[in-house]
């Protein structure tokens, strides 16, 4: 194990990236980044590790309280792959051998990557032809998208091919003077290219200024985003409910914006400004609101004792963990980390799929389980042995959240003791259900 | 099991910046990086300055998902710390833990504690009586045991070896020993006899 922590170490420094896009909990390069509602950062399996499974969560860096699990930011995800291929890559194979491990999965892209907006520019999907991604162009070009068009059209590949059509399809789309910036590797003389399209809102499309990530893992301009009153705002792509009001601005992905697409970004900001100051100052109000927000979670369900909750059980579709109230647990779904809804979501008609790549369909059936009070001992049990606690609830709450990292205490010998323990947890959990 | 990735790189940028923090974190041995040595100078303007403090680390099972543990090697007088047992009270090694810490921000708060005591929150009641009483006798009481215990003993290398091989163990190792424990001398027995 440590022998290949320092392999890995050593192969890190193949491809140095910046310390902002460096996860601070593994300290790593983020792998499928995930951005909490107060704009930081980590990994998907580090901020799923780091949840607090029986109340609410808190970010790591501000102590920002959340209960919502989000999604995977594919933009962030994508930008990622093209700037640091290799590190990326090797993030990607490392975490595949833990995944495969400890039989929990993480989100693949493959498939729905086709509905991704992002997918319109270039095709990542097949990492094992680096020229979709990696593109040589003439630095000193100064109309970058037609040096790319031109370049990539000299290369015989399928894959290319598409990515080109569909560049040109955008450029006529978007039909603006839309700089592609290139960015020189000094090393090896290869280009990698992120353009603006990568980096676009999908409301206005144009650069990101100022970017919020939603619960869903979309990402928009801060200005774009018109928040209601009172009720809940959706995401405008994917219609899923954003909860607990407007997230912060993501400051590094903000940074990372300002400083590579600097033109563009002084224009974005000099186009808002003016539109502004048209419209009354209606930001500042938003400001002010959004730092009475950061005072806690106003409508969150976990502020004073609860006994009605499902310890380390979250909702596949909106993300809440734990899961308040009814949880609803398909009885089809076989992988290890199971499917779970709570009422508000198994009420609503949402279909996405669930947050570790469960083959859930809406076939499948669900029964519905009360919280019991008999966790509520377990709880106070917690305190008696920490660090054992997240195998007590394994054992009676079934599956669900329960941590790889928490789980490996115990190593190989737990691993073999699991069939056991499941059965019998199969038990108490059905207990109530009939 | 213990991310051994992250503690490897916390490591490595713990000792880079040696120089500036003077904070130092170096594993007990070669097989085991669950157990660590880190090690903190006093501050300034404190009884505690002029002193090298040893802090025993032990990562548990789900860190950096749980706070490390970590006590004082090095004897001292603070009403926040054991003065028997070298336990700390501090909150961010027990609830405020948070993974975006790291072995050297954590030996850093612990520094900063040294600076500020909490005598209201004691670990050690009877320091925490006298800081509150007699704040001159606690001044002092703290600058003998910085003196005595957190001071680079006058003893040279040499004479360190020489007095723990007179006591019976082989030379290598007791000079193994030494470096291992940057050169305290009690810590270095503690090691040779629990090989």
């Amino acid at each position: 194990m440590e022998k290949q922590s320092i392999q890995d170490l050593g192969e890190m420094e193949i491809e140095e990236f910046p310390d902002d896009f460096q996860c601070c909990v593994c300290l790593d390069l983020m792998y499928k980044p995930v951005v909490l509602a107060c704009g930081h950062i980590s990994c998907f399996w580090c901020v799923f590790k780091a949840m607090d499974t029986y109340q609410e969560s808190h970010c790591p860096i501000c102590r920002n309280p959340y209960n919502h699990f989000p999604r995977i930011c594919r933009l962030m995800h994508f930008l990622l792959l093209k700037l640091y291929p290799s590190a990326y890559e090797r993030r990607e194979r490392q975490v595949a051998e833990e995944e495969n491990k400890y039989g929990y999965r993480s989100p693949q892209f493959q498939d729905d990557l086709l509905d991704s907006p992002f997918n319109k520019v270039l095709d990542v999907r097949d990492t094992s032809s680096p020229l979709v991604r990696v593109v040589s162009v003439d630095p000193n070009s100064t109309s970058g998208y037609n040096s790319l068009v031109q370049d990539s059209s000299e290369i015989n590949s399928p894959c290319e091919v598409n990515a080109t059509a569909s560049l040109m399809t955008q450029i006529s789309e978007t039909t603006n003077e839309v700089n592609c910036t290139i960015k020189q590797d000094d090393r090896n003389g290869i280009c990698k290219q992120v353009s603006v399209t990568d980096l676009q809102c999908a409301v206005c499309m144009q650069l990101l200024f100022r970017p919020i990530v939603l619960n869903c893992g979309d990402v928009y301009c801060e200005a774009c985003i018109n928040k209601p009153r009172d009720s809940v705002f959706r995401c405008p792509l994917c219609q899923s409910p954003h909860p607990n009001g407007f997230p912060n601005v993501c400051l590094v992905l903000d940074h990372f914006l300002e400083e590579h697409f600097a033109e563009e970004y002084s224009a974005r900001r000099e186009s808002l400004s003016k539109s502004q100051n048209a419209s009354t100052s209606g930001s500042s109000m938003q400001t002010q609101e959004q730092a009475a927000q950061k005072q806690g979670l106003p409508g969150s369900p976990y502020y004073g004792p609860r006994l009605d909750l499902h310890h380390g059980v979250g909702c596949d579709y909106c993300g809440v963990c734990p899961i308040v109230g009814v949880r609803y647990k398909c009885k089809d779904c076989v992988e290890k980390i199971g499917f779970d809804l709570c009422e508000d979501c198994y009420l609503s008609s949402s279909k996405l799929p669930g947050r570790f790549n469960q083959q859930h369909t809406q076939e499948h059936r669900f029964e519905s389980i009360p919280a019991s009070y008999l966790q509520v001992s377990l709880m106070a049990h917690e305190d008696v042995v920490s660090g054992e606690y997240i195998r007590v609830f394994r054992d009676h709450s079934g599956n669900v959240f329960t941590m790889p990292n928490l789980s490996n205490n115990a190593s190989d010998d737990d691993l073999e003791n699991e069939p056991s323990a499941n059965s019998s947890s199969d038990d108490q959990d059905n207990h109530p259900a009939t | 099991m213990v991310d051994f990735a992250r503690v490897q790189k916390e490591l490595q940028e713990c000792n880079r910046d040696f120089e500036v923090s003077g904070i130092k974190v170096i594993p007990t041995s070669e097989a085991n990086l669950a157990h660590l040595l880190g090690t903190i100078p006093g501050p300034s303007a404190t009884p505690y300055e002029g002193g090298t403090f040893n802090i025993d680390i032990t990562l548990p099972h789900g860190y950096p998902f749980e706070p490390p543990k970590m006590q004082f090697a090095t004897k001292v007088w603070h009403p926040n710390i054991s003065s028997q047992s070298g336990a700390i009270c501090l909150d961010i090694l027990k609830d405020q833990w948070s993974p975006a810490l790291t072995l050297k921000t954590a030996l850093l708060s612990v520094q900063a504690l040294l600076s500020a005591p909490q005598p209201d929150d004691p670990q050690d009641a009877v320091v925490a009586q006298q800081y509150l009483r007699d704040y001159q006798t606690f001044v002092s009481t703290a600058r003998y045991w910085t003196e005595s215990f957190a001071m680079v003993s006058s003893l040279g290398v040499e004479e360190k070896v020489q007095k723990l091989v007179e006591m019976g163990f082989p030379e290598a190792s007791v000079r193994n020993a030494l470096e291992s424990v940057g050169g305290d001398e009690n810590l270095a027995l503690e090691k040779l006899c629990s090989c």
